[in-house]
């Protein structure tokens, strides 16, 4: 419990013992203290610190030198570079000051536990100061009688430790006190010097870690002067217009020094100064005369000194004095030419005389007024007319004719040499040839090729050409020596210009020769805008316009057509930059084209707006072939459906709307072959009013009853076939269903006196129709059969029985009289009676002559007689394949089924054919 | 004279000769002005005659043109020597007078002093290219000045200007005399080059 309380004790007497150990005066006493104190290290160097106990504290803190711990800032030293000396003094040892850092403290471990600090100190790490290098000094005259000399040094390297220079000059015989620089290291003024004394200077650099001076610089200051320029200059014009005398006052005492002089002048606005020659202005003085200048041209002069002798420094240019030389009289007569326009009038000109104004050199003062004469050359005689103007262009009209023009310039002091311009009466002279240009140097030069005479000078004109303005003509004279020249005039890039060379001669003119050419060329602005004039199936072709000159920007040299498809590689066609047209082919039918359009210049090319276009899907023509063959091929079919349905109008008829005959109207009494029947007509009328029936029979016939088709029946039947041939014309039938012979058979014909005569001796029945059938206008009709045989019901019954003639039991009938036998005639009378006729003599064909003539029409009969040809050559074959069985052709030719189906036929064609059924 | 006839030797007498003509002359040009000012600021007639300055060395010499270069050299150096010692006190007067009220009378002042100093320094080191070595300022000096009154003063100060600007001529002209090449360096000048 002691042994606690003890320690505590103890440790609060070490505490306070640090610290506060001792409070005398105010002042605090410590455990110790470091050897040295705030040091400056040079950096690189060794360094050893002390840290010495107090004795006091060894008594009652129990501490020493052993437990003592260095520190540098918060950082420990390593123990290897502690030394105990003894029991009270540590000493730590840096072998390199670069490691050492401010605070460097000793602290010692009280109790083994408890850190505290002893003493610490600052240490300050630098550099000596280097040896100033490359003083040198200037002596800036100020004023009159103030030379202040500045000498600047290089003060080396950053020391990190504070450096003072001092700038010490002597006499050899008196020191002088130093000069201390203000804010900078590198350079002081000592605010006056005298000359003609040697004056030795050095630059002194101390820090605490020491002190360096420079190397001793021994100079007169009067050798190292820059004076003060010469003031209040100024500039008279003298008598010449070619000298202006200057004057100025120096500001340094020639007791000082001797000096001389530059001048230096410039034209006003001219940035380019002259200079006097050094030589005549090396000695002292304060005024000089400039001569060699232009007359009536403003001047700026400026002047500098600096020691006669040339040691030291020249003084700044002074301030620049303008002054104007007098005038002269101009020094040639201003350039002269013209531009003659003959359009108005064959018989006379408009000359629009233009000359230059001189140039301010050449002026030599202010132009009052131009004086122009002209004389016409042709009569020597009249008086030259003469114009005085103050502008530089005058316009005359004269007649046709050659003229000379002569232009003089005039100022205050006189007149200049006369311009004289020769114009003819026409270009007859030689040409330049060869008209070239070059652009160099950002200027554009215009060569030609002179003509073999001698040439007096060269008038070059050029324009600028341009949509948008006029062409502006400018123009300049050359010499007659010369064979190329640079255009005088504000020549742009990327214009076309025009530009003729005209050569003058003594006694006439050369007629103009051009060219055109840009200063720069350049890609052009745009592109050609392209489109297609026409497009066909594979190809297509393209027009454009020509890019305007402003567009342009150079020379087209060529133009490049690029198409593609969408989903193609693009194609490149070149094509002549003359052309404004161009045919694409090989294009694939039906696809999208995209197509641009590229001029080039010398520069680049560029692109017009892409134009799309799609092929045709059929080329030309070949519409055309396939729709006319087709419309052909159709009307053809439609011709021949015609063809087909008149020839079969019969059936059409019968089918659609058949003509039935009106049983009411027929009669019998008047339907005789003594009676015309254009007689009974009207009494027919009478005799049978409309609505009455007078004697209606119905004849049921077994057509199917093959048995009474016997060959014997048919014997007749051929009988009545060779009557046919000769006198079927004259037969007729009910309905006019006979396709040959329906005209004059029909009873809607009415054609009775025919059918009069016609009238054979077989039975006859006649059919009277009261009513219409359908939308047919009834007619009461006498007609007349050639059948025997009773009218059968209905001739619907027997077309039936027509068209299934196979029918065995099938019956039909007959109203009045047999139309079946018409009906089957529908389909194979004409064939039938072909087949009769081909084979038959000529007798036959009277009667194939009368059908044509019966016919209402002759072109069905004539592709029937066509049919009925082949028809008949096909019976001739079959009639030689099938001998012994000529009784049958009829059916064979009749009929396109096959043999065995041939007697189905026979009864509508025997009913027809005889006119006679067997009952 | 060993040294005297050694090329190095002779190039530094030439030198010596030529920049203190230059000095000379730059001096007397600043004495002029510095006579302006000094009678513009002090009050003073620029016509006004000062009787013989007591301890002013006086320029002109009975036979300037029978004096060897050496003695020529002994003359004008006793004499910068005493205007050094006159204008050192002038300007200590001037500046207990005027302070720093007129500084530019005081940096003129200065300015000739150190030019007075400065030729004094050429005169010694052509009298030691002579071998013959300037002799010591002790007892040369001028003496003691009386107590003068505040317009005395001003009218010596006018009188040691005055007379300096004398000697500049004489100085230029001396040192001329001695910058002739040839052995006569010492020897008389002629007749026609006395001032």
């Amino acid at each position: 419990m002691f042994s606690a309380w003890n320690w505590v004790a103890h440790g609060l007497y070490l505490l306070l013992n640090i610290f506060f150990l001792e409070v005398s005066g105010g002042l605090v006493q410590s455990c110790g203290h470091i050897i040295p104190e705030s040091p400056v290290l040079a950096l690189g160097s060794n360094f050893t610190a002390l840290c010495i106990l107090n004795e006091s504290c060894l008594d009652f803190g129990n501490i020493y030198a052993n437990q003592i711990i260095w520190k540098i800032k918060n950082r420990v030293v390593p123990k290897e570079q502690y030394r105990e000396i003894n029991r009270t003094v540590s000493s730590v040892t840096f072998n390199d000051t670069s490691s050492l850092a401010t605070p460097l403290t000793c602290n010692i471990l009280a109790d083994g536990q408890i850190e505290q600090n002893i003493y610490g100190i600052t240490v300050t790490i630098g550099l000596p100061p280097e040896k100033p290098k490359n003083l040198s000094c200037i002596v800036h005259q100020v004023s009159k009688l103030t030379y202040p000399m500045t000498c600047t040094w290089n003060p080396g390297r950053h020391t990190f430790l504070d450096t003072h220079f001092r700038l010490k000059y002597r006499w050899p015989q008196e020191n002088f006190p130093d000069c201390i620089p203000k804010d900078v290291n590198n350079s002081c003024t000592i605010t006056d010097v005298q000359f003609f004394v040697n004056l030795e200077v050095w630059v002194e650099a101390a820090n605490a870690l020491g002190k360096a001076e420079s190397d001793p610089l021994v100079l007169d200051p009067i050798e190292i002067v820059k004076p003060l320029s010469p003031h209040n200059l100024s500039v008279n014009s003298g008598i010449l217009p070619t000298v202006l005398k200057l004057s100025w006052e120096n500001r340094i005492s020639a007791a000082v020094m001797k000096l001389k002089f530059n001048i230096r002048y410039r034209i006003i606005g001219d940035t380019n100064w002259m200079q006097v020659p050094p030589e005549d202005t090396a000695s002292p003085r304060t005024s000089f005369s400039v001569q060699g200048l232009r007359p009536y041209t403003e001047y700026v002069f400026s002047i500098r000194c600096m020691k006669e002798d040339g040691v030291g420094y020249w003084s700044d240019w002074s301030e620049e004095k303008t002054g104007v030389t007098t005038e002269d009289k101009p020094t040639k007569g201003p350039p002269i030419w013209r531009i003659i326009d003959a359009s108005r009038s064959p018989a006379s000109w408009t000359v629009h005389l233009m000359w230059k104004a001189l140039e301010p050199f050449e002026a030599n003062g202010v132009i009052l007024q131009y004086e122009v004469t002209v004389r016409a050359k042709s009569s020597l005689s009249s008086p030259p007319e003469k114009y005085s103007v103050n502008t530089t262009n005058l316009t005359l009209k004269l007649p046709n004719g050659t003229y000379e023009v002569t232009v003089i310039a005039r100022n205050r002091v006189g007149a200049s040499p006369p311009s004289v311009l020769l114009i003819p009466a026409s270009n007859s002279k030689a040409p330049v040839k060869n008209v070239r240009t070059l652009p160099k140097d950002g200027k554009l030069w215009v060569g030609w090729t002179a003509p073999n005479s001698y040439v007096l000078k060269y008038v070059i004109e050029w324009c600028l050409v341009s949509n948008s303005s006029d062409c502006i003509t400018e123009w300049q004279n050359e010499p007659g020596n010369v064979q190329g020249t640079y255009l005088k005039g504000d020549i742009k890039p990327f214009k076309c210009y025009l530009i003729t060379v005209y050569p003058l001669y003594a006694d006439g003119q050369g007629s103009g020769q051009s060219v055109k050419a840009y200063l720069q060329q350049d890609r052009p602005s745009k592109g050609p805008t392209v489109q297609t004039k026409k497009v066909g199936k594979a190809e297509a072709v393209l027009t454009w316009n020509h890019l305007t000159v402003d567009e342009q920007n150079g020379f087209i040299r060529s133009y490049t057509i690029f198409y593609k498809t969408i989903d193609g590689n693009e194609t490149a066609v070149t094509v002549d930059p003359s052309k404004t047209e161009y045919t694409l082919s090989s294009l694939t039918s039906d696809t999208l084209y995209t197509v641009r359009m590229m001029a080039y210049t010398d520069e680049g090319g560029r692109s017009g707006p892409d134009f799309t276009f799609t092929t045709q899907k059929f080329g030309k023509g070949e519409i055309e072939a396939i729709v006319v063959p087709v419309c052909l091929a159709f009307l053809l079919i439609v011709l021949l459906g015609v063809l087909f349905c008149f020839n079969k109008r019969d059936l059409i008829k019968k089918h659609i709307w058949p003509i039935v005959p009106d049983p009411s109207k027929s009669n019998i009494a008047q339907w005789s072959p003594q009676v015309p029947a254009k007689h009974n007509f009207s009494s027919k009328d009478q005799m049978y009013p409309e609505g009455s029936f007078t004697d209606v029979s119905v004849v049921e016939i077994e057509a199917d009853d093959k048995k009474s088709f016997s060959e014997q029946d048919l014997k007749p039947f051929d009988l009545l076939k060779k009557e046919k041939s000769t006198s079927e014309g004259h037969s007729s039938g009910i309905g006019g269903s006979s396709c040959m012979s329906s005209p004059r058979q029909s009873v809607s014909d009415s054609d009775e006196g025919e059918a009069t005569q016609n009238t054979s001796s077989t039975v006859q029945y006649s059919t009277v129709v009261l009513n219409g059938y359908r939308d047919q206008t009834p007619v009461q009709v006498f007609s007349r059969s050639e059948s025997t045989q009773p009218l059968l019901d209905s001739e619907e019954r027997s077309e039936d029985h027509a068209g299934g003639g196979d029918s065995a039991t099938q019956r039909q009938q007959y109203f009045k009289r047999n139309g079946g036998q018409d009906e089957t005639n529908t389909d194979r009378p004409c064939f039938e009676r072909t087949k009769q006729i081909t084979p038959a003599n000529e007798g036959d064909l009277v009667g194939f002559a009368q059908l044509q003539i019966s016919g209402q029409s002759s072109q069905p009969l004539g592709i029937e007689l066509e049919k009925n040809t082949q028809e008949a050559a096909l019976s001739d074959v079959l009639q030689t394949s099938t001998e012994g069985q000529t009784v049958r052709p009829e059916t064979v030719e009749g009929s396109p089924l096959s043999v065995d189906e041939m007697p189905k036929s026979y009864l509508p064609q025997t009913v027809r054919q005889g006119g006679y059924m067997p009952q | 004279m060993a040294a005297a006839d050694s090329p190095s030797a002779a190039l530094r007498r030439r030198d010596l000769c030529s920049r203190g003509i230059r000095l000379a002359g730059k001096m007397r040009s600043d004495v002029i002005d510095l006579l302006d000012t000094y009678v513009e600021r002090q009050g003073l007639d620029a016509s006004a005659s000062v009787v013989a300055v007591e301890g002013v060395p006086a320029a002109a010499a009975e036979r300037w043109d029978k004096q060897t270069g050496t003695q020529r050299l002994l003359d004008n150096l006793a004499a910068y020597r005493a205007f050094r010692a006159l204008l050192a006190q002038m300007l200590e007067e001037q500046r207990e007078q005027l302070g720093e009220a007129d500084a530019a009378l005081g940096q003129a002042l200065a300015a000739v002093l150190l030019q007075v100093s400065a030729f004094a320094y050429h005169l010694e080191e052509l009298l030691r290219l002579e071998s013959r070595g300037p002799p010591s300022e002790e007892g040369a000096g001028p003496p003691p000045l009386p107590h003068l009154g505040l317009f005395e003063r001003k009218l010596r100060g006018l009188g040691v200007l005055r007379e300096l600007a004398q000697w500049a001529v004489r100085s230029a002209r001396d040192l001329r005399q001695l910058a002739k090449p040839g052995p006569g360096s010492s020897s008389a000048p002629s007749p026609a080059e006395s001032p």
